[in-house]
């Protein structure tokens, strides 16, 4: 029998993307306030995969990752999702949203987006939310799965999401977590 | 593809998310409107702005 035990805590990384640029330092302050101080930031990566939110966000649709320093129960991903629809509501004129946050967490072996929106390989969580297996870390590198969006396949992202492993993987070692 | 390279594609500076550019020695990436410095060390950015450094002499 397995003995159930805690996770080790995850690295929030939490992406925005939006139309009109000069929102995103007022967005970052808010999810500084709500998460902490962010230590790697990444510069735009373009969303230009679909068309699907053009309708309501407009076009062309821009995207920054944040990542944060302070390590996150992965217990508590649907409570992060929560409130960063509440921040996403914040920024929202005339019935339509202006950025789009997706908070996931990263852990050595792979990295996981909260959604709203069930679908057959997504895990449900709580309070509305379900867990997004996104990437798994395999062979030294963040490889996509068959459902994986292609923004978050890109080489780009993933390039990103290794140098935010390896100063996770720091943070873990200098706290001792990493010992069994 | 050079980590420097890398680099230069993938982040932004944590205080204006402005471009950053590595010094010469590729040490530490350095932003020039906010005139700080963010060390590259054992490879992996720092880039905390309480332990960034001013790029200006004091």
């Amino acid at each position: 029998m397995s003995t159930p035990a805690a996770p080790i805590p995850a690295r929030l990384v939490i992406s925005v993307f939006l139309n009109e640029k000069l929102l995103i330092e007022t967005v970052a302050e808010d999810l500084a306030r709500s998460f902490g101080s962010m230590d790697l930031v990444s510069a735009w990566l373009d969303f230009d995969y679909t068309d699907y939110y053009a309708a309501e966000f407009g076009a062309p649709l821009f995207r920054r990752v944040f990542s944060f320093v302070r390590p996150v129960d992965q217990g508590r991903l649907a409570d992060i999702k929560h409130t960063t629809n509440a921040i996403e509501a914040r920024f929202a004129a005339n019935g339509r949203r202006r950025v789009n946050i997706d908070p996931g967490y990263l852990t050595m072996e792979r990295f996981v987006l909260a959604t709203g929106k069930n679908f057959a390989h997504r895990i449900y969580l709580a309070e509305g939310i379900y867990a997004d297996l996104t990437l798994l870390y395999q062979h030294n590198d963040f490889t996509p799965l068959p459902w994986t969006y292609p923004d978050y396949a890109g080489r780009k992202m993933t390039a990103f999401l290794s140098m935010v492993r390896k100063r996770y993987i720091r943070t873990l070692e200098k706290t001792g977590a990493l010992r069994s | 593809m050079s980590i420097k390279k890398e680099l230069l594609e993938i982040l932004a500076c944590p205080k204006c998310k402005g471009d950053i550019h590595t010094d010469d020695a590729e040490n530490w990436l350095i932003c020039d409107a906010c005139r700080l410095k963010y060390e590259i060390r054992d490879g992996i950015p720092i880039m905390l702005i309480e332990e960034a450094v001013s790029v200006d002499p004091t």
